[in-house]
């Protein structure tokens, strides 16, 4: 509740400052088209001042001179009538007003072709890149997961409602394989209240997904791809609030402001929470506590599985500077809460057992593009996060289904008595340089340096602390890039360094007298280097060729060797990286006809060819997993990707992935005859899925001014079996699953600032599955209200 | 290589006792019967050897002394890699090791077809020890966490495949200031159940360490109350039994014999000075015969035992290691002692032990004195039939495909 009074007051305060931010001698506003949509390079003319500019992403224009009493502004675009406003300094406010552009209907093949958006400006790179529009989905109530389901090649598999764990997968890469960052700064530890599975989709204005290649900018090692989230970044002052509400009393609520003076200060404030109580209903087998026997395939809801967060993430700083285009001192605090239904399966079912945490990460950000020559452009980015994580076990139960539950005496837990605290404190410097040496050639150099040194407290025995010896790792990746652009044709070549250090304390006996011990001091180090290549031909103006190869590198992650502290895994400090040899081939080709229909097609074929997997076995006694280098993969795939549009007024779409990913260890354990699995497909990974989607635009029959907006998602996954499908006769699998999702977007106010959406996901309340056979939400209502400027 | 030795130290050798109740004389092998009496078939649990995605598969097979069966597109898939499987009143009990979360628990019997019919599934806690007792099955879960020392017992009716009881430990009380107890394993004596303990410390990076590495205790319970009676000790050995590993076997005679694998340690090192050894407890007593020791280094020129079978008459097919390596290693050097006489005489006709990557711990006793045991070579899987008398093996069923886990034996239900 205080959150929201919270929301209440930021946002006041933007609309006031919004108010005394006018200024005298410069013209700004925004460029949109007849739907509202910000149009993207328009020309902003100001007749006999001889000056202009061209609209950015947003649309919006600043012109800057000694402007005068009437003025006359010309606004044109490809595909658009060019447009004469008249204004009057003395009488109208010559800030923030906006021009609507009307579009030229005959017109729209030029359009498609040279009014190229940011984003398809990026999907014509060499790489094999699918970029998500965000803001088409700011309506929505998806967090940026969700999102990311939606792109061919992508699933993301969870455990259940709301602040579940996600795990995301990318032509067979999973997990840690494929990194997240957040504007090419990758999100490792940056702790439970900032993740993929809270942050609201309103915080990104686009989503890019590299898939096998990773470019030197992003630098990093990924094995088999990356996510850059680019986040919403408004020179100008900007507010979007929004909230909802839906079933199994799911409360999400969002704030974006930004206030950007005339001096070039800036204050940007982000702040989002996510409240349910995931309490949907289940099919299990419950047991009876005393006779151990199941009452089979009862439907019960869940009881132990409430989640919540609150972030808020502050920016202060300088845009616009002679020494800096973006200057920001920021911090990111956060605070999440838990609660924990169930263990890996549905079997294993809590009543207590439950998480907090929370991320403190000062942050800084410098950009600038030409400094100090021309074709320069520096980036800068350093953030710490001194954020702790805690789990709590620690009543002595056992609980079934029907949430009943036995009490045992004395000292325990559900699972294990546990209550430990972490603090990882880690560290992400990441610096790149970009130098454009003329019109063909660029070369670029980029550096992340990541550290960890970590502090663990048993909360249940603080005499135990003596024992916790310092574990740290530094990583440093290093990326030299080159690239060559001609009209039709663009190369890219790249080498990296992957280099970690790690430092721990290992316990050991000096005399071999009982009871003596000792720590010695323990430093390994890996070194590896990997290198590749991307490249692009446009054969015709509308079909587009790509190609690009990497050998990449993962390290090992901290939690991977040294274990979360004997919560679920113990550490292995002799882990070796995972390295991959990555192979993309891919064609686009775009066509319309009528000029009113417009067609894209898109696919990419894609191998993968895989060593020395990180995968977890159980550790000796059996207690913990513990990360190990164990299986060789290959996987040789094919997306693809149609796109209908008809104007603006329909758009659908459809995307299916094929991989088929196979086992190429050929021996294992020992053994010199070939593994009875060898060449198999790997189990318990989809391996044909698709999504499908359709958007219809109209205005509303009661107020023609107001937009309305129909969408339809459908989620496809092809059944597929837990464990290796050759063995068996009696096999268990996970079974096909369909779900459809709908919302309807109503917008209304002046220039349609509030939206209001209806949105149901899994239509027909299907049983959805992920990780194993734990169940998803049925069938579920959101309602939600959004006011943005 | 590794991985695989540590899965098979899950799978713990029960069926032997449970041979002696389930084996009826009218009971056949041979298709000696008329047309429609159905047979008894052995059970074989293989895990393929993968990387990830491992399920175990049941297997049946008529016989073990040759052919081949195989994984591949065969086999009653198990739900959960690392899983345990006990045998008692003809019922097979396959167990989920659920890392300390319970597991579903699934009860087979043998159809008329000669094919595993499931009759039930129940859920149970994940325990570290349990054994057949009369027609019970005894299951413990055992606190590693000095801040929780709790062990708790349950008691399974195997006829209704529900649990009757349970009831709880304190194991810090039966262990010296600053430790607390592990049962290795349980074992029936006479009415007894004798529960073999090492002590751990629990905590501070050295949960399996133990400053007591020369020592052997027994807690000696009532059944079916699972009270305290005594604790028997001996310094003479290191303790009984090891982690998931059962050190103590009765003869005809009601004598037990304890193994000692001599594997305690501190701080990752080995810290007992004392032999591998056999010692004993014999019949209506309560404290170790302190006549009576059978050190197994000496007779095996510097082996240790890691597991044991019990083949009648005194005769036990031993598991050997030399090097110690790892207190969770299985030994992969076979012998046949007689504790009677102190005869050992390692078998001919196995594998070279560097060539066997898994062995089966949870085996099988024949009534005629075959002892079958599961071993992966490098190159398959194969049951050798152990005949003990003139302690030879033979290869006998090939198992493509797979690790042998376990080896049992069903009469049908009808």
């Amino acid at each position: 509740m205080q959150y929201r009074k919270l929301l209440v007051i930021l946002g006041l305060l933007c609309f006031r400052i919004s108010i005394f931010a006018q200024a005298s001698n410069e013209i700004s506003g925004v460029v949109k088209d007849q739907n509202g949509n910000p149009v993207f390079g328009a020309t902003v003319i100001v007749k006999d001042y001889n000056t202009g500019a061209v609209t950015n992403e947003a649309g919006h224009f600043l012109i800057k001179g000694d402007f005068r009493g009437q003025l006359e502004l010309e606004t044109s675009f490809l595909g658009y009538k060019t447009k004469n406003t008249s204004l009057d300094l003395e009488a109208e406010n010559h800030t923030g007003f906006t021009i609507q552009l009307e579009e030229l209907a005959t017109n729209l093949e030029t359009v498609n072709i040279s009014a190229k958006s940011k984003i398809q400006q990026i999907e014509a790179l060499a790489y094999n890149i699918d970029v998500i529009d965000a803001k088409k989905l700011h309506n929505t109530t998806l967090d940026i997961g969700h999102a990311l389901d939606r792109v061919s090649g992508i699933r993301i598999r969870e455990d259940g409602g709301v602040g579940s764990r996600m795990n995301l997968s990318m032509n067979g890469f999973r997990g840690n394989q494929v990194k997240i960052f957040i504007d090419g700064i990758p999100m490792e530890n940056f702790g439970s209240s900032f993740q993929l599975n809270n942050i609201p989709i309103n915080l990104a204005e686009r989503i890019e997904v590299y898939k096998g290649v990773v470019p030197v900018g992003l630098g990093a090692d990924a094995l088999g791809g990356a996510v850059n989230i680019v986040t919403n970044t408004y020179d100008k002052n900007h507010l979007d609030v929004s909230y909802s509400y839906g079933s199994f009393n799911t409360h999400r609520s969002n704030l974006n402001a930004v206030f950007v003076n005339k001096s070039g200060f800036t204050v940007q404030l982000n702040a989002f929470q996510n409240y349910s109580d995931n309490d949907y209903k289940v099919n299990v087998d419950v047991a009876d506590l005393q006779t151990g026997e199941y009452f089979p395939n009862e439907e019960v809801k869940r009881f132990n599985d409430e989640y919540h967060n609150e972030t808020f993430i502050g920016n202060i700083g300088v845009v616009n500077k002679p020494y800096a285009d973006r200057l920001l001192f920021g911090i990111t605090l956060g605070q999440n809460y838990r609660e924990i239904q169930t263990g890996a399966r549905q079997v294993s079912v809590y009543g207590e057992r439950h998480t907090r945490g929370n991320t403190i990460m000062p942050s800084f950000k410098y950009q600038k593009k030409n400094l100090l020559v021309e074709g320069l452009d520096v980036n800068l980015n350093a953030n710490y996060n001194l954020g702790k994580e805690k789990i709590i076990d620690t009543v002595h139960r056992r609980y079934n289904w029907f949430g009943s539950y036995v009490d045992y005496d004395g000292p325990g837990g559900e699972r294990t008595y546990t209550h430990a605290e972490f603090q990882n404190n880690n560290g992400v410097v990441t610096a790149s340089f970009d130098y454009k040496i003329n019109e063909e050639h660029a070369i670029s150099l980029s550096n992340v340096l990541n550290t960890f040194d970590r502090e663990r407290k048993n909360l249940l025995n603080t005499e135990n602390d003596l024992y916790e010896q310092p574990q740290k790792s530094n990583k440093n990746v290093l990326g030299l890039g080159y690239k060559f652009d001609k009209e039709d044709w663009s190369i890219t070549g790249f080498v990296k360094n992957y280099n970690q250090v790690n430092i721990f304390e290992e316990a050991y006996n000096p005399t071999g007298n009982y009871g003596d011990v000792a720590y010695r001091h323990k430093k390994d180090r890996f070194n590896d280097f990997g290198y590749g290549f991307a490249e692009t031909y446009f054969l015709t103006e509308d079909l587009q060729v790509k190609a690009s190869f990497e050998k990449s590198y993962r390290l090992p992650e901290p939690n991977e060797l040294y274990g979360d502290g004997g919560i679920l895994f113990e550490g292995n400090t002799s882990l070796k990286p995972e390295s991959s040899y990555n192979y993309n081939l891919g064609a686009s080709y775009w066509f319309n006809f009528n000029n009113l229909h417009q067609i894209n097609l898109s696919a990419n074929g894609f191998y993968r060819d895989s060593r020395d997997f990180i995968r977890p076995i159980l550790n000796q006694n059996q207690v913990l997993q513990v990360m190990d280098n164990l299986a060789d993969v290959t996987n040789l795939g094919v997306e693809t990707e149609v796109r209908y549009s008809f104007k603006d007024k329909l758009s659908a779409g459809a995307n299916l992935t094929y991989q088929n990913l196979r086992n190429n260890t050929k021996y294992v354990g020992g053994q010199t005859s070939e593994s009875v699995v060898y060449r198999d497909r790997i189990p318990n990974i989809p391996y044909f899925y698709g999504n499908a989607d359709a958007s219809y635009n109209f205005k509303s029959p009661l107020n023609k001014s107001h937009p309305v907006s129909v969408g339809y998602n459908l989620l496809y996954v092809h059944a597929f079996y837990l464990y290796w499908p050759s063995l068996g006769n009696t096999k268990l699998d996970v079974p096909e699953q369909v779900s459809h999702d709908m919302n309807i977007t109503y917008n209304f106010g002046e220039e349609s600032n509030f939206q209001l959406t209806v949105e149901c996901r899994n239509i027909f309340d299907k049983k959805l599955y992920d990780n194993f056979s734990l169940q998803k939400p049925g069938r579920s209502f959101t309602g939600k209200i959004r006011y943005s400027f | 290589m590794k991985k695989i030795n540590l899965f098979n130290l899950v799978i713990l050798a029960l069926s032997l006792a449970v041979v002696g109740c389930s084996s009826d004389d009218d009971t056949n092998v041979d298709n000696g019967g008329g047309e429609n009496e159905a047979q008894a078939r052995y059970v074989i649990a293989a895990t393929p050897v993968a990387s990830e995605g491992v399920a175990d598969y049941l297997l049946t097979a008529n016989n073990l002394s040759e052919g081949s069966i195989s994984t591949a597109g065969n086999g009653i898939e198990q739900d959960g890699t690392y899983r345990y499987y006990v045998t008692n009143n003809n019922k097979f009990f396959s167990l989920l090791y659920g890392q300390g979360n319970p597991g579903a628990v699934t009860t087979y019997e043998l159809g008329g077809e000669g094919t595993l019919q499931m009759l039930s599934d129940f859920q149970s806690e994940t325990v570290q020890a349990f054994a057949p007792v009369n027609e019970d099955v005894l299951l413990m879960k055992i606190s590693r966490n000095a801040d929780a020392p709790v062990a708790s017992w349950y008691r399974l009716d195997t006829e209704t495949s529900q649990f009757v009881d349970e009831g709880q430990i304190n194991t810090a009380a039966l262990a010296p200031e600053g430790e607390q107890a592990f049962f290795s394993w349980l074992t029936q004596v006479g009415d007894k159940v004798y529960a073999p303990f090492f002590t751990v410390k629990a905590c501070c990076n050295d949960s399996f360490g133990t400053s007591y590495p020369d020592q052997s205790w027994v807690a000696v319970y009532s059944y079916p109350e699972m009270e305290l009676e005594t604790i028997i000790e001996d310094d003479r050995t290191s303790f009984i039994g090891r982690y998931f590993t059962n050190g103590l076997s009765v003869d005809e005679t009601g004598d037990a014999y304890a193994f000692s694998s001599a594997v305690a340690v501190s701080n990752g090192d080995f810290s007992s000075t004392k032999p591998s050894a056999v010692t004993r407890i014999k019949n209506g007593t309560t404290a170790f015969d302190e006549t009576y020791l059978f050190d197994l280094e000496e007779a095996s020129g510097g082996y240790y035992v890691t597991d044991h079978v019990y083949a009648g008459n005194g005769n036990f097919v031993v598991f050997m290691n030399k090097e110690k390596t790892s207190a969770y290693a299985t030994g992969n050097s076979l012998a046949v002692i007689n504790v009677y006489n102190k005869t050992f005489d390692w078998i001919s006709g196995m594998p070279d032990a560097e060539n066997i990557t898994s062995i089966t711990t949870n085996n099988y006793v024949g009534e005629d004195g075959i002892v079958n045991i599961g071993v992966t070579t490098r190159e398959s899987s194969f049951v050798y039939n152990i005949d003990i008398a003139t302690a030879a093996a033979s290869q006998g069923l090939e198992v493509q495909g797979g690790n042998i886990t376990a080896i049992s034996k069903l009469d049908s239900a009808k």
